[in-house]
């Protein structure tokens, strides 16, 4: 294995040992949806995909990222403040009284494009970003991370097929296809399936990877800044929601629980954290 | 970007432009297309005068998003995000309501965007399409968005005004059209829209304040009880938010009784918005409420009939404002 894909490993072990320590410490917080998408996460602004500037957010070349399923929040937070866009200390003070970072994505803390956390409104603020990035002649990639579950909104179809008409060859959409939404799996009450199908018929580019795996995730992604297609791209990441902790993988019930007492301790080990 | 570009004013739709408030705002719109490359208009498959110029003069800067009024706003949102200045344009409800959860937290949690929802078809205007085409709603609905800016124009000067204005202006903005003509309140060469509202008529028995199309009907009923000895005056309540509280109060207090008329649901319009502005602030002076009741309308036939059935029309108004005065 490469060191470039160790290193990204490790960030994502980092980051998942955050994301815990921070919701634990919150007691709020979404672990599993952010365990879903952490090597994802890693692999955008770790791993040569999003071109960004952390002393100047605004930087109007960097490329655009929309958290479109805004409950991984933590997680981004986790990685804008690792990345220098704010204080790593102010981490711990996320969802306490006073801070200014919530459990879902305000636009105003420096490195966040978009509000979300209300699903299915990511996609279509990405396409406006990538049709205006167009019109205005500006070289920038718009990506947007969405749910598995977020793609039962109608709205996330809408975008879809707008994409696909503009042929907006600038945006980038990975689904985190964890099988899951807040309550249950998704093939059990409301299939996506056929997931790359639904896609393609709206006129993307389709690429499924092992959302898990750096190297499927970098080959991925690797042209997507001089796209030979002429077509927006789809990734769709399959992922393991929970992924890290042997207790909360597949298991709906932590879509949103924050570890107490010995699950805690367990959840430590699995993660090999360390006490700073 | 923001480069000027040589105007290309259309004649044939120069001359509509008093006839209506939605040609005269949409050929005002135009004007501004012209002028300023960053603005552009998207529709969901909504038609009006200026939409075939935009698309042949200004290939890109007009858009069909299609049927789909969620998708739009996030486009909106999206493209000024990109430096773009944004029209959204639909029926009212579609507009509105539809994508209502869009324009709450695209538009108006991220409340720094130049993005105007333009809603056309204000209360009946569609009076032949039924309750899924009339615009009853918008007003109660955008006026309790946090930094909404809500502008229902009165006539087509106004209209035409507000375009100017919400272009102007940032942040989220609502615009509620009627399709059709009305005689003209105010003069193109001496309006200023600036106050919120205009006090157009003195009265000591009765203030109307009255909105959109209703403003002409409150001039209508206060020139017919001139003749009875009942002094009416009249507000026009063009800006809904933010409202100029401060000179509605000091209009307020000059007459003996309140009146508020409005061709949408009284629950939450301007009807509501006078209520809380008077029990708020200490003005124990009678109140009555002329609107659209709680209820959808599902009859069909000419505006007025409509108007008709729910009392809003000069006569029914004049005699219950009559009534009340004269006790």
């Amino acid at each position: 294995m490469s060191d470039r894909v160790l290193d990204l490993e490790r960030k994502a072990n980092w980051l998942r040992n955050e994301v815990l320590e921070m919701t634990v410490a919150a007691g709020a917080g979404h672990i599993a949806p952010s365990f879903s998408c952490a090597e994802i996460l890693v692999a955008i602004h770790y791993g040569g995909v999003l071109r960004l500037d952390p002393e100047n957010p605004k930087w109007e070349e960097r490329d655009r990222f929309i958290l479109s399923k805004g409950q991984s929040a933590v997680a981004l937070y986790a990685i804008l403040a690792d990345l220098g866009f704010f204080p790593v200390e102010e981490l711990l003070t996320f969802t306490q009284k006073g801070s200014r970072l919530g459990g879902h994505t305000e636009d105003t803390i420096p490195g966040v494009e978009a509000f979300t956390g209300s699903l299915g409104h990511g996609l279509p603020i990405a396409a406006g970003l990538a049709l205006g990035a167009r019109l205005r002649e500006k070289r920038f990639l718009t990506v947007a991370l969405l749910g598995d579950g977020e793609c039962h909104e109608g709205s996330i179809w809408e975008a879809a097929m707008f994409a696909g008409q503009h042929r907006l060859n600038n945006l980038l959409a990975i689904v985190d296809r964890n099988g899951q939404s807040a309550t249950d799996f998704t093939g059990d009450y409301l299939t996506l399936e056929p997931m790359e199908d639904k896609w393609r018929a709206f006129g993307w580019e389709v690429r499924t990877v092992d959302g898990h795996s750096f190297p499927e995730l970098i080959e991925a992604m690797k042209d997507v800044h001089d796209p030979s297609y002429e077509k927006p791209l789809c990734i769709v990441a399959d992922t393991i929601k929970g992924k890290g902790v042997s207790f909360m993988e597949r298991e709906p019930i932590w879509h949103y629980r924050i570890p107490v007492d010995e699950e805690l301790d367990i959840a430590r080990r699995e993660l090999k954290w360390e006490k700073k | 970007m923001g480069k000027k570009v040589k105007k290309q004013k259309s004649d044939e739709a120069t001359k509509r432009w008093v006839s209506g408030m939605r040609d005269a705002f949409s050929e005002a719109l135009y004007e501004i297309i012209c002028e300023d490359e960053r603005v552009i208009l998207i529709t969901s498959d909504t038609g009006a005068v200026c939409h075939d110029l935009i698309k042949a003069n200004f290939p890109g800067r007009y858009i069909n998003v299609g049927i789909a009024e969620q998708n739009m706003v996030g486009v909106a949102a999206g493209l000024a995000m990109t430096g773009y200045i944004v029209y959204i344009y639909a029926i009212v409800p579609f507009v509105t309501m539809r994508c209502y959860e869009q324009i709450r937290v695209d538009l108006c949690c991220m409340g720094h965007l130049p993005v105007t929802a333009v809603g056309v078809g204000a209360g009946f205007d569609y009076n032949t399409l039924g309750p899924t085409h009339h615009g009853t709603e918008d007003l109660s609905l955008m006026r309790t968005l946090p930094g909404m800016t809500v502008l229902s124009p009165s006539d087509s000067v106004m209209a035409a005004a507000f375009a100017r204005i919400s272009y102007e202006l940032p942040g989220p903005k609502y615009i509620r059209l009627d399709r059709t003509g009305l005689p003209l309140i105010y003069d193109k060469d001496e309006a200023d829209f600036s106050a919120g509202l205009t006090h157009l008529r003195e009265g000591k028995d009765v203030c109307i304040v009255a909105t959109g199309r209703m403003v002409k009907r409150a001039l209508s009923v206060a020139e017919e009880l001139a003749g009875k000895s009942v002094s009416v005056s009249v507000v026009d309540l063009y800006r809904l938010k933010p409202l100029n509280r401060e000179l509605l109060l000091e209009i307020l207090g000059k007459s003996a009784r309140i009146a508020t008329i409005e061709e949408h649901f009284i629950t939450g319009g301007i009807g509501s918005l006078v209520a809380e502005l008077m029990a708020e602030n200490c003005v124990y002076l009678p109140l009555k409420r002329f609107g659209i009741p709680d209820d959808f309308c599902r009859e069909y036939g000419p505006r007025d009939y409509l108007h008709s059935l729910y009392k809003l029309d000069l006569q029914s108004v004049a005699r219950a404002v009559s009534d009340w005065v004269k006790g």
